[in-house]
């Protein structure tokens, strides 16, 4: 053995044979029910419905491995326990990447193929990089453990806005034990990984192979010598040594035999479930397939495998808790609690030899493990939750498919059974003649062109607010004007037009949804266009998202991105600069939906008007509580509605003068707000649209297109 | 044991209608058809009994009308009516409720329900009899108006309440079987969804003529009624006048026609 070769990893040096089997005993015991773990998780998601994935697996591996190895995530809004978690996991990764590669020598490749190769430098640089590895690990870690025990952060308390004190799972308490088990453990382990290297030291500080080479593991050299000076030597390190082993090698073990048990399965599952991400979950939601009985989810095995494995990816971060604004003004859902109650349920029930009799797999209800119907009608589905969550669990979908067997049972407000009745009737929410939809045209200037009889260049999809809604008509009004006098070739379906049926199927009326995607699209395809425009955002998602599922491929883009062309390219020009100071409510269907951020933000500025950021905008924009048919569901009397959370928001900015918005449902939801804040007088909620007829007069705009 | 429920396709107007050229109905493309609201509510009363009970009980919808009122009746069947009766012939064209009653009566001799539930009245003609003629014809118990109801399936008798004016109930006990008429708000209808419906549209609606329940076409129609429709009318527009402006503009103008109502100096 020459000198290179003996500096080497000490295992299992002046161990009798005798303790290296029982070593082996303990590491194929924990390797076994690891297997076992991971055999009764994979049956569990084996009893979920069948999913098909679409697109290659190896772009969706890529995507996986870009965002786990860039964190951006798990950094987003909270950079700190980014930064932590970042840590952790180079730590956690390159020591296992260290240990698996010792055994891969020492176990496989030296006794079968006598290959070596864990020495001299390669060694050494191992060594220093895995001593540097443990103190990003337990840096991290001791962030975390200062976090949940000084900082608090309100997202980490698990008490439930759906359960009351008292209720077996209100607070979770086995959550919290389980989170500083797991901190603990890996601090543990990695502290005595360190004190392990140290005695060894001592133990061979007469080896110059050993101690010569001591600073490669800088860490371990310096507890060394602070052992010597406390009188620790050779006998007394290595009696420390053994003892430390054994402890040191036994948590460890005890670690990976209780992955899949444990908060520690999410190594594997948060990455799975970023594989099977759906970029459009909550934008295009699934269909129900033709064959199955009744739409929606009744029992626990009803959610897809993938759905499952997402209940099992949540690493009860908070991040959803905090974004979702349902839970914001106090109603019984957060986002969290329902993904980690149906994983509750699914443990408890899925997890068993045999599966429960049917009865027992409702997830309906309010149980502990179940989900409750005010909890799911709570749900403005306006994606705050998929939108942020670090590991991409699609709450919106499996909130949907949920209420879909509520909307089947009849179990809803029944002011929404009353709309949804409505719609099918008349094709509008509002109740009103078929007939009357293109009524608001009537009094404009010029005829608006019926789409269905001849050609137009662009569509306008007008949807059911900005067609009954008095206040909206005249925003749309306004817009017909405004394209009008662009010299745009427009036209419009006039009663050939229904319900878009975004918010019915977020309701989780696929029937009926079906059967307005239906109707539209027989019109659409009936005329004869380019392009269509909207200014509503919800019937702009779910045309261009969801249409196509059902054979409607059509072009749409949203009024502020076709209105910012018409303004650059000249067609609209600025004739009074509005120098106003504004700021700009993201509508959830148009941008966190659609990523539609810039073009209303570029058009204030080329209207002059100066953007002040509300805290909450762009992807953390604040839902106005419409979306996902809230719109037709009464809120309680006495709790704050996420309209007025919101207008409180703006309110704070000094000196705003002008709440822009830029869909029909948020002028009505927030100009009630204004009001009912008492915010009145002090700011205006805007339509976009009224602020380009402000820029652009009419008189003037009409001159300037003579 | 079975429950018939007779339940009627009824029009409501849409904006801007036209009397037909007759001037004896509304021109029939301006109507938005749907169940009869109070239909609604004796289905669900239907129902509700089949479903507590551990008998099996069959609900029947039956309706006197074209083929239109499919639609309503592929509702009750995705509501949870098991068996759907559609009687129509040319003959049963101008037919009063007198006559409707009497070609509901056959269809009962020939189905021999246990009770038979029909809505208080219909919202587009409001004549609230048909349930009560069909009663007269059968020779069977009738009563109107019942707001809520203790019956089990295949029981002699049934107890329920009425409403009566002022706020008076009446609990009533009656023989079966019996025709009741239902009243709004007995129950909470429950909420068909499109899917349902849908699912229904594959149950067969059975189409039966004036022949299988034994009436010949001059009990029917025109001639088997008592009542003939004469026109149909828009009456004179009242005065009214819509007040516009700002609120404070509207409250000025207000309070000056209330001055003006008073008599007091303007």
């Amino acid at each position: 053995m020459s000198r290179d070769e003996a500096v080497t990893r000490i295992l299992f040096e002046a161990f009798p044979t005798g303790e290296v089997r029982l070593f082996y005993v303990f590491a194929y015991t924990a390797i076994a029910v690891f297997l076992y773990g991971v055999y009764v998780q994979i049956r569990k998601y084996r009893r979920g419905a069948p999913l098909s994935l679409t697109g290659s697996l190896w772009r969706r591996f890529l995507e996986m491995a870009v965002t786990v190895l860039n964190h951006r995530s798990i950094a987003r809004r909270d950079h700190a326990a980014g930064g932590a978690h970042r840590l952790i996991f180079y730590g956690f990764l390159l020591l296992f990447a260290g240990t698996s590669t010792i055994t891969l020598e020492y176990d496989i490749l030296n006794p079968l193929f006598g290959i070596r190769f864990w020495y001299g430098e390669f060694y050494l640089v191992f060594s220093l990089v895995l001593d540097i590895a443990g103190v990003a690990l337990l840096g991290g870690l001791l962030y975390m453990m200062y976090r949940r025990g000084w900082l608090k952060p309100p997202k980490l308390d698990y008490a439930r806005p759906d359960r009351s004190p008292g209720d077996p799972d209100f607070d979770r308490p086995q959550y919290r034990h389980e989170d500083w088990a797991f901190l603990w453990t890996l601090v543990v382990i990695g502290a005595t990984g360190y004190l392990l290297e140290a005695a060894r030291l001592v133990w061979l500080e007469a080896r110059p192979d050993v101690w010569d080479t001591r600073w490669w593991s800088p860490v371990g050299a310096l507890i060394a010598q602070a052992l010597q000076g406390l009188g620790l030597a050779e006998r007394g390190g290595g009696l420390l040594r053994h003892g430390l082993w054994w402890f040191h090698g036994l948590l460890a073990l005890l670690f990976i035999a209780l992955i899949p048990y444990t908060k520690v399965k999410h190594i594997v599952t948060a990455a799975a479930s970023w594989m099977l991400r759906d970029p459009l979950a909550a934008q295009r939601l699934p269909r129900v397939p033709e064959a199955q009985e009744t739409p929606g989810v009744a029992k626990i095995t009803d959610f897809n495998w993938k759905q499952l494995l997402n209940l099992d990816a949540c690493t009860k971060c908070g991040r959803c808790h905090e974004a979702c604004p349902a839970r914001a003004v106090g109603a019984p859902l957060s986002p969290r609690d329902v993904i980690l109650s149906l994983r509750e349920f699914a443990n408890s029930t899925l997890e068993s030899g045999a599966l429960p009799a049917a009865a027992e797999l409702d997830v309906h209800g309010k149980s502990p493990g179940q989900v409750a119907m005010e909890t799911l009608w709570s749900c403005r589905t306006c994606m705050a939750c998929v939108e942020i969550c670090p590991v991409a669990v699609e709450h919106v979908p499996i909130i949907v498919e949920m209420r879909r067997k509520l909307v089947e049972d009849g179990a809803m407000d029944p002011l929404l059974t009353k709309t949804l009745q409505t719609i099918t009737k008349t094709g509008n929410s509002f109740g009103e003649s078929r007939r009357k939809r293109g009524a608001w045209a009537k009094s404009l200037p010029f005829k608006i062109k019926d789409a269905r009889k001849e050609p137009v260049e662009v569509l306008w999809f007008v949807g059911d607010y900005a067609s009954f809604d008095p206040r909206n008509q005249k925003v749309t009004q306004t817009f017909a004007s405004l394209l009008s006098e662009a010299g745009v070739d427009f036209g419009i379906l006039y009663d050939g037009e229904s319900n878009a049926g975004n918010d019915v199927r977020r309701v989780g009326e696929e029937g009926l949804y079906e059967l307005l995607a239906g109707a539209n699209i027989a019109a659409l395809e009936g005329a004869s266009f380019k392009t269509i425009v909207t200014t509503d955002p919800h019937s702009y998602n779910t045309i261009r998202n969801e249409y196509p599922d059902f054979g409607g491929k059509f072009e749409i883009e949203h009024y502020t991105s076709f209105v910012r062309r018409l303004l650059e390219g000249g067609k609209l020009k600025v004739i009074k600069p509005l120098a106003l100071r504004t700021t700009f409510h993201d509508p959830c269907h148009l941008g966190r939906f659609n990523k539609g951020y810039e073009a209303p933000r570029e058009v204030l500025r080329l209207l002059g008007c100066e953007i002040l950021e509300m805290g909450r905008c762009r992807d953390n924009s604040f839902c106005c509580g419409a979306g996902g048919g809230r719109i037709w569901i009464p809120d309680p009397v006495g709790q704050e509605k996420p309209a007025q959370n919101r207008i409180r928001e703006a309110a704070a900015i000094p000196g705003l003068e002008v709440y822009v918005v830029s869909c029909p449902k948020d002028l009505t939801m927030f100009e009630d707000a204004l009001k009912t804040t008492g915010n009145e007088g002090k700011f205006v909620v805007k339509e976009l649209i009224e602020l380009i007829r402000e820029a652009i007069p009419v008189q003037r705009a009409q001159v300037a297109v003579a | 044991m079975k429950i018939l429920v007779a339940v009627k396709q009824v029009a409501a107007l849409d904006e801007d209608f036209e009397i037909r050229e007759d001037g004896r109905d509304v021109d029939a493309d301006f109507l938005i058809r749907d169940l009869n609201e109070w239909d609604d509510y004796s289905l669900e009363e239907a129902v509700k009994i089949k479903e507590g009970h551990s008998e099996p009980v069959e609900v029947v919808a039956v309706s006197i009308a074209p083929e239109e009122a499919d639609e309503a009746l592929r509702k009750c069947l995705a509501k949870g009516a098991d068996r759907a009766l559609r009687l129509w012939d040319g003959a049963l064209e101008g037919s009063d409720p007198i006559a409707i009653g009497r070609a509901l009566a056959a269809i009962a001799r020939r189905e021999s329900p246990a009770m038979l539930f029909a809505g208080v009245q219909s919202s587009d003609h409001a004549f609230a009899s048909t349930g009560i003629a069909t009663a007269a014809f059968l020779g069977w118990p009738h009563a109107a108006v019942v707001s809520l109801l203790k019956y089990t399936a295949g029981a002699r008798s049934a107890v329920f309440r009425r409403e009566l004016e002022g706020g008076l109930l009446q609990e009533v006990e009656i023989e079966c079987p019996a025709v009741l008429t239902i009243q709004l708000g007995i129950n909470t209808p429950r909420y068909a969804s499109l899917r349902a419906i849908k699912q229904a549209a594959a149950k067969p609606i059975e189409v039966i003529s004036l022949a299988d329940v034994g009436i010949s076409a001059g009990e029917v129609g025109e001639a088997g009624s008592h009542s003939h429709v004469r026109r149909m009318l828009i009456p004179e527009k009242g005065h009214a006048q819509l007040i516009e402006g700002t609120p404070a503009e509207q409250a000025v103008r207000l309070a000056g026609i209330i001055r003006e109502f008073k008599g007091d100096a303007v």
